[in-house]
């Protein structure tokens, strides 16, 4: 009678001698990681290092070891210190340096210390009482993760079977050939609950059995080790780190199936993983484990490896046969299925290399414990490759069941650089995208495919806002239509059809219904492709419209890619990003680039009317997504602008508009802001008669009064307004429509009417106390300010919000010489109000408390004396992305304050003009009006502008009061009010510049020249001074001229 | 094992048997599903996606080929659902193809265009790029064109799984899938046989014969030269097929008009020159019997076997008969006994065949085949090329009148016409090896055992105090297991006859396309059709003997002297060497 277990415990103790006597107790042990991803992050430089710097130094007893890889990308190469009796250490991101001074502290002067996590030599304080957890270090990252398939990865040397010994190997194959029956061994599978982790799902047990029951001499096992999904990586990670355990669980599955023998069918481009594996076979022969009468038994069994070619399709387990069997790899219609007819005819069991490293712990651990983790339906765990716009990337095994935004967020510490997270596309290219609303999914087989994506192999991709729905569905066919077998005419032509529609979209030459021919072939493929390649690669297409179909819409029908990705739609990002449609940005930064100065300016005055403002205010979202900000820092496109405008204002260069033949129609403008100057200079210029009415009696809107003089002089302002006024424009001041003129005069007089009266009615906090004495909002108290008022504020004040106008108010209230303070209920990393405005606010030295929120107002004898706030804490993310904060209980406190100025938005206030004029309002009470010709729904009249939108932006305003114009002059015209949209263009041809990217290099970039702290806190002088023409030269030679790049 | 269950079909229950195929059931109950891929003869490929069906429970729709009955089974053939999606896996085929039916071959018998018509195509809603490929016309025999392919991938089964040449397989992937020969070589540079059968089975016109119409209508109208056709045993049992006929009618007489009419000056039959062959022949075997040649010999009509030898077996090249196929012995006697007789410079004759054959093409160019460095066959041209010659003469073929072959090479024995019948060449050589080697007229004449399309057919004849063992193969696939059974046992057969096409040369890669009589290629009925026509040429004739043929004695008694003498040696007889196709391996 054979005696496994025993036999087993024979070679165990051998293998502990022999570790023994290498000197396991006594010497100090320095793993390296050694895995691909770690070699190619010089590992292998790491390794020389060490050796020589122990050799240098003559140290002995120190072994140099390898291990796998733990997952970690980003921290990559990682070094562990072992020595015996000492608290182990880890260090990440290992560089020579750091080589000499690791063996320093460790060998030579014996004073290691625990640093700090996350530095560069992080060490964490764990004990030893959970080994994985303690190699592994970093908590934030393993406390989610269960790891059971790569239990051993990234801690025992991959290619030592003594540490596969020392961690339980073999022991269950030694269990299942003493105690279990074959049927008993699928029995435990079965119950583990165990599924196909190749993506499929069957389940694992069943099919072994399905194979067990078929009657044949010769049967196979087979481990698909095929990885080919773009950023998957776990079989991969698996078999270099710990590769054992697949042979081991193919050995299992070789007795459970009764098959004498298996194949590893592997990538050709995985040569470490195949050394590995190569290594581990033939240990395992040398051992007793495979061959002949393993550990005694009368059972057989034998592994050969065959490298694949590396075409995605041989993941489909007939297309694998084929390979094997040294044909084309091409699926075949199934049934039959493998288990009955697979490899040379022969009932076949096919698992991936996932599945295999399960099979051990099942059998040791017992199903019980298997199937006590997951979900109903989905057992155990699962391994993820976690990539794409993600903190901490890696490969990470978590419990069935966990959801998304654990995975996304815990473990994977959220979106890079603080950017929104838009969709998490699980299954690579057969998956889908997942989107935001869904990110409490639990992961697991049932709840992804409900989704309509799939678990797939572990590919997890996670997207950002930079990331172009359609241009990754685009990409993900490309894939598969790349890697379609063609063997069936689903696959083979209709991808082909769907990458072309996709092309065709992402090039801004979409039309409606091909939204519709994508969905009809994506359906079509789906339901009559030959494999899961065919049936699941529409998938990406699938969710992506049905998830993202605004996106499509906006590439289709609007010719605007959100993200500012799709080279075809956009030219240039910041040209497209411009709200204004055309800003010319990159030709003019080209045309100042080659010292054209007089003709930028010229290019500038004639795509925007307002352009000393926007040099100034404008939000520059053009700046965000400057596609040199990604390499080092955004060029400064305001900057530039601003640049132009003081050359221009300099040297007394004006626009000079053509003006067309007057029409002889009139229209009336309400409100001077920039949406109304806008919409006034664009109509103007077709000729019409405009006549703007101006409730305050100064123009500008918003821009007068909002905004304090320090960033946008008042005399620059008129400036600019005087020369939109120059076109024949009629400017009423005083004049409040609905009082002093009534809205239907205006009806009867003017052929056309636009609404541009912004919105300045300040908001309320919705706290007790609020109608207290002493509480100013900021808009009031900016106006007030600006127009040269008397204001009524204390010497102590508070302000409440975290956009421009509450930054605004209170370097504004700062100047006026009183203390303040603001406060913010999130952290700086939230606020909506630009980062610059905000870091000139600290250096101005005032004060700003985050996580902070108002309760209440405490006041003496209606007179405001104190605010009552509490603390907040960031909880999980909204729906604006970001970490929602939650108020701390308990942790309320009073400030003492004599002036509160609320600053958290602004409503339009319009009874006036709405009230009986059938104009509609919103619940914000903004007007409605048809979003794309902002027509508003009444005879003659249209809207646009913050009394449309609620508080904006100066370009938003000025994009509606442009697009208003165009509307205005058809409707005049009595043609169909239809916005036609174009593909963003550049302005002019500019040439490129011709440089090196030494040349580039050498030119210094500046900062925005700015008056010092001291020199403005207690005035209002314009604090930035304008870059001078070298420094705008040179920031402008930097930019990379997206627009003359090849539109492919 | 086969018994009885009940599928619903349409919501209609009907007892089928079960262990066979959707399709197959459909088909018997009388629903015609749509295919493409799909050929009875060959393996499921289950590729086209065409045939789909409906079936309760399924998640996707099934593929009718692919998939078993089982009872209970309900399959819908044409919901409005199904339809669209039929539709629109067709409309994918035809976006990547040409399109230009009015151009091409294969109007009106093309596949893909009957099942855009069936399917029912109006509009186009995919349309993209195509896939535009060179046509390749570097073999003698035929020509590629993959721009028309649709991938259905029945000529890579066919020569693989029938003819076992393997000359073509799927390539690349995804959109730029193609067939194509080892290494892209030229087809002429490859291992294809030029048999054409893969001809036979394309739906489109991806595959077609190499035209010689265009170069044959100039040379007619060149009245420098004679121009002397030949007509091979086949064409005229198929030729009706071309012109609508239903198959097994025999065209000969009014096939010698329209020849005449489209200005040949002499029409010869190319059965003289097969009872020719049996001469040369049948002495050949006598004396390899009798005088301890090389045994068995095999038989050498068939081009496409010839290459197939040189390449695949050239160990057993002395085995093959070193005789001209007879079209080839008709050309060598057109241009040495007929050009001294009429006194004509053999130079100024234009010497064309009419064969069921695409390999003839390929025969014709062989440079073993020159007499004193001379082409001997200058032309030859396909059933389908000479009915599309005849109908773009505007010959009423049908309706005029019939004519005789001319005389000198005009008649010929019974036993001739069935050379173009598998078995046919066996059962002529043996009719008049038996005379010649027991001396005694052979009584039973028709060796039933050596007919029918069973891939292997053996008799054993008794002549005098010898069994001769005989093997008839059609297929190269059986040709073969018939050679590697020689190899293993070289005294199993004396005589073995191998056609390349299953059938023989009735269903040669030349002739008619089926689909226009509406049959499929490869089917067995239309095989006994056209070779009942033989069979019963040879029964009308009172000479059914080879040796029996006048023309046959008058050409040794003036010109040849004897079988197997120095003149026919020279003339009738030629060599084999082993050829190695240049795309994939050089000598």
């Amino acid at each position: 009678m054979a005696k496994p277990i025993e036999n087993l415990k024979k070679i165990k103790n051998e293998a502990i001698q022999d570790l023994i006597k290498n000197g396991l107790l006594s010497s100090t042990r320095i793993y390296i990681g050694m895995s691909t991803c770690e070699i190619a992050a010089g590992s292998k430089e790491i390794w020389n290092a060490f050796e020589k710097e122990i050799n240098e130094k003559g140290i002995k007893d120190v072994q140099l070891k390898q291990k796998g890889c733990e997952g970690r990308c980003n921290l990559e190469p990682t070094v562990e210190v072992l020595q015996t009796g000492k608290i182990p250490f880890k260090y990440v991101n290992v560089d020579g340096e750091m080589v000499q001074e690791i063996v320093n502290r460790h060998l030579v002067s014996n004073d290691a210390e625990y640093g700090t996590r996350r530095d560069n030599m992080m060490t964490d304080p764990f004990m030893l009482t959970d080994r994985s957890k303690f190699i592994l270090g970093d908590v934030d990252f393993f406390s989610k993760q269960k790891r059971i398939t790569l239990r051993n990865c990234g801690i025992i040397d991959p290619d030592s079977m003594d540490d596969y010994l020392s961690v339980r190997g073999y022991e269950a194959l030694a269990k299942v050939l003493e105690k279990y029956s074959t049927e008993k061994v699928a029995d435990e599978i079965e119950k583990s609950g165990l599924r196909g982790r190749g993506g499929g799902g069957f389940p694992t047990g069943l099919k072994w059995k399905l194979v067990a029951k078929e009657q044949s001499a010769e049967k196979y096992v087979i481990c698909n080790a095929d990885e080919g999904d773009p950023g998957a990586f776990m079989d991969r990670s698996a078999l270099e780190g710990d590769p054992h355990i697949v042979v081991e669980g193919m050995i299992i599955a070789g007795y459970a199936i009764g098959a004498k023998k298996g194949f590893v069918y592997i990538r050709a481009e995985y040569p470490l993983a195949i050394e590995r594996l190569r290594k581990a076979i033939k240990d395992a022969k040398k051992y007793g484990f495979l061959g002949k009468n393993i550990l005694g038994t009368n059972f057989d069994f034998d592994i050969e490896l065959v490298l694949g070619a590396g075409a995605f399709v041989c993941g489909e387990e007939t297309a694998l046969i084929h390979s094997i069997e040294g044909n084309r790899g091409t699926p075949n219609t199934k049934p039959p299925y493998p288990a009955v007819s697979g490899l040379w005819g022969k009932p076949t069991l096919i698992n991936n290399v996932e599945t295999f490293a399960n099979i051990a712990v099942i059998i040791l651990d017992g199903y019980e414990s298997f199937a006590s983790i997951g979900t109903q339906a989905s057992k155990g765990t699962k391994v993820f490759a976690l990539a794409g716009k993600i903190n901490n990337s890696g490969l990470i095994e978590v419990p069935m069941g966990i959801s998304l935004k654990e995975i996304i967020y815990d473990i994977g510490g959220g979106i890079k650089n603080g950017k929104k997270f838009k969709a998490v596309l699980t299954g690579g290219p057969s998956g889908g995208c997942i989107p935001e609303q869904f990110l409490e999914t639990p992961v697991d087989y049932d709840s992804l495919k409900a989704l309509g994506s799939i678990m797939g192999s572990g590919g997890m991709i996670v997207l950002d806002e930079d990331d172009c729905m359609i241009d990754i569905a685009r990409y993900f066919l490309e894939f598969t239509q790349n890697e379609s077998c063609g063997k069936c005419t689903p696959c083979r032509e209709g991808t082909r059809r769907m990458l072309e529609l996709l092309t065709k979209i992402t090039a801004g030459k979409g039309e409606e219904e091909d939204i519709e021919k994508l969905e009809r072939l994506a359906n079509l493929i789906k339901k009559t492709a030959l494999c899961g390649l065919g049936q699941s690669a529409p998938n990406p297409v699938l969710t992506t419209i049905k998830y993202f179909r605004d996106e499509y819409t906006a590439h289709v029908k609007y010719k605007k890619c959100p993200a500012v990705v799709c080279k075809g739609i956009i030219s240039s990002p910041c040209q497209h990003a411009c709200l204004l449609g055309g800003s010319g940005a990159p030709s003019y930064i080209g045309l100042i680039a080659q010292e054209k100065i007089d003709k930028a300016l010229t290019l500038l005055y004639h795509e925007n009317p307002l352009p000393v403002i926007c040099g100034r205010v404008c939000h520059h979202p053009c700046e965000t997504k400057c596609r040199r900000g990604k390499i080092d820092d955004s060029i400064k496109i305001r900057e530039l602008k601003r640049f132009l405008t003081d050359y221009g204002i300099e040297n007394k260069i004006q626009a000079k508009p053509v003006i067309k033949a007057q029409k002889n129609k009139k229209v009336a403008v309400i409100g001077s802001g920039p949406s109304g100057l806008t919409c006034s200079y664009y109509l103007a210029l077709e000729g019409y008669s405009v006549t703007i009415f101006e409730k305050l009696s100064v123009a500008g809107g918003m821009l007068a009064v909002a905004i304090p003089e320090y960033r946008l002089p008042k005399n620059l302002l008129n400036h600019e307004i005087d020369n939109i006024l120059k076109l024949g424009i009629e400017l009423k001041l005083n004049t409040d429509i609905g009082k002093d003129v009534k809205f239907e005069d205006l009806k009867r007089d003017f052929d056309a009417i636009f609404v541009a009266a912004g919105a300045q009615k300040g908001l309320k906090l919705g706290i007790p106390g609020e109608d207290s004495e002493g509480i100013i909002d900021a808009v009031d108290l900016l106006r007030d300010i600006n127009m040269g008022n008397k204001v009524n504020i204390g010497e102590n004040v508070a302000v409440i919000g975290g956009g421009n106008a509450a930054i605004d108010a209170l370097r504004t209230i700062n100047r006026l010489g009183k203390k303040v303070k603001l406060l913010y209920r999130r952290t700086k990393d939230e606020m909506p109000a630009w980062e610059e405005e905000v870091n000139e606010a600290l250096k101005e030295g005032i004060d700003i408390e985050f996580l902070v929120a108002p309760v209440k107002v405490i006041a003496v004898k209606g007179k405001i004396t104190g605010l009552e706030c509490i603390k907040m804490e960031l909880g999980d993310i909204d729906k604006s992305g970001r970490r929602k904060p939650v108020p701390i209980p308990g942790s309320e406190f009073i400030i003492e304050i004599d002036t509160l100025v609320p600053a958290i938005s602004q409503e339009p206030d319009i009874e006036s003009i709405a009230g009986g004029n059938g104009l509609k309002l919103s619940r914000w009470k903004t007007i409605e009006v048809h979003p794309e010709t902002m027509y508003a729904g009444e005879e003659k009249v249209f809207a646009g502008g913050d009394v449309v939108s609620g508080p904006g932006t100066v370009t938003q305003a000025m994009a509606d009061g442009k697009a208003a114009a165009k509307m205005i002059d058809k409707f005049i015209r009595g043609e169909e009010l239809i916005m036609q949209y174009e593909v963003t263009k550049p302005a002019a041809e500019v040439e490129l510049l011709e440089m090196t990217d030494e040349e580039i290099e050498s030119l210094k970039r500046f900062k925005m020249p700015m008056l010092e702290a001291e020199e403005r806190k207690n005035n209002f002088k314009e604090t930035e001074l304008g870059f001078s023409r070298y420094q705008a030269v040179c920031e402008a030679k930097h930019c990379l001229r997206c627009d003359k790049e090849d539109k492919g | 094992m086969s018994s009885n269950i009940t599928i619903k079909v349409n919501n209609k229950e009907y007892q089928v048997e079960n262990d066979q195929t959707v399709m197959q059931a459909l088909d018997k109950i009388g629903f015609h599903i749509p295919r493409l891929c799909y050929h009875p003869k060959l393996s499921i490929e289950g590729a086209c996606r065409i045939c789909i069906v409906e079936v309760e429970g399924a998640a996707n729709y099934v593929t009718s080929c692919t998939a078993k009955v089982v009872e209970g089974m309900k399959i819908k053939t044409n919901s409005a659902e199904l339809r669209k999606v039929r539709r629109d896996i067709l409309e994918l085929l035809l976006d990547n193809h040409p399109e230009d039916c009015n151009i091409c071959e294969r109007d009106g018998n093309c596949e893909l265009q009957g099942l855009s018509r069936t399917i029912g195509i109006k509009k186009k809603h995919f349309s993209g790029e195509k896939n535009v490929h060179t046509i390749d016309m570097s073999s003698p025999s035929m020509t590629r064109d993959p721009s028309k392919c649709v991938l259905c991938g029945r000529c890579v089964r066919l020569c693989s799984e029938i003819q076992g040449v393997n000359a073509i397989n799927f390539a690349n992937r995804g959109f730029n899938s193609e067939i194509m020969t080892a290494y892209n070589a030229p087809i002429s540079e490859s291992v294809c046989i030029n048999c054409g059968q893969c001809i036979t089975v394309c739906p489109t016109a991806a595959l077609s014969e190499k035209y010689h119409t265009v170069e044959l209508f100039k040379e007619l109208s060149n009245n420098s030269k004679t121009k002397i056709v030949q007509i091979a045993p086949a064409v005229r049992a198929a030729i009706g097929e071309a012109f609508g006929l239903e198959p097994g009618i025999n065209l000969e007489k009014k096939l010698v008009a329209a020849l005449r009419k489209l200005g040949f000056d002499l029409v010869f039959d190319t059965q003289f020159s097969a009872d020719l062959t049996i001469m040369e022949e049948g002495y050949e075997f006598l004396e390899r019997v009798t005088t301890g040649g090389v045994l068995p010999m095999i038989t050498s009509c068939s081009p496409a076997w010839i290459k197939y030898a040189e390449q695949f077996h050239s160990d057993i090249l002395p085995n093959i008969s070193t005789c001209k196929s007879p079209m080839s012995m008709m050309s060598s006697v057109l241009k040495t006994y007929y050009a001294k007789k009429s006194n004509i410079d053999p130079k100024d004759i234009y010497s064309v065949a009419i064969m069921p054959c695409t390999a003839k093409k390929y025969e014709a160019a062989r440079d073993e085949l020159n007499l004193d460095g001379n082409r001997l066959t200058d032309a030859v041209v396909t059933t389908r090329e000479i009915a599309w010659m005849i109908k773009s003469a505007g010959i009423d073929l049908l309706n005029i009148e019939g004519e005789e072959f001319d005389n000198l090479f005009g008649y010929s024995s019974g036993a001739a016409a069935i050379f173009g019948v598998t078995g046919g060449v066996m059962e002529a050589a043996l009719r008049t090896a038996y005379e010649l080697y027991v001396g005694e007229t052979i009584i039973d004449i028709e060796f039933t055992e050596l007919r029918g399309f069973k891939g292997i057919k053996e008799a054993t004849v008794k002549m005098g105090d010898k069994e001769i063992r005989v093997a008839v193969s059609h297929g190269l696939g059986n040709a073969n297991t018939i050679i590697d059974m020689i190899k293993k046992d070289p005294q199993r057969y004396h005589f073995i006859e191998i056609m390349s096409c299953p059938g023989g040369c009735i269903n040669g890669g030349g002739q008619p396309y089926p689909a226009g009589s509406g049959y499929i290629a490869l089917d067995e009925e239309l095989m006994k059709k056209r070779a009942a026509v033989l069979y019963d040429i040879d029964r009308g004739k009172t000479i059914r003997r080879s040796h029996e043929n006048p023309e046959i004695q008058r050409i040794y008694k003036e010109f040849f002297e004897r079988p197997l003498g120095p003149k026919s040696h020279k003339i009738l007889h030629t060599h084999y060497d082993k050829k190695y196709p240049e795309g994939i391996y050089r000598k």
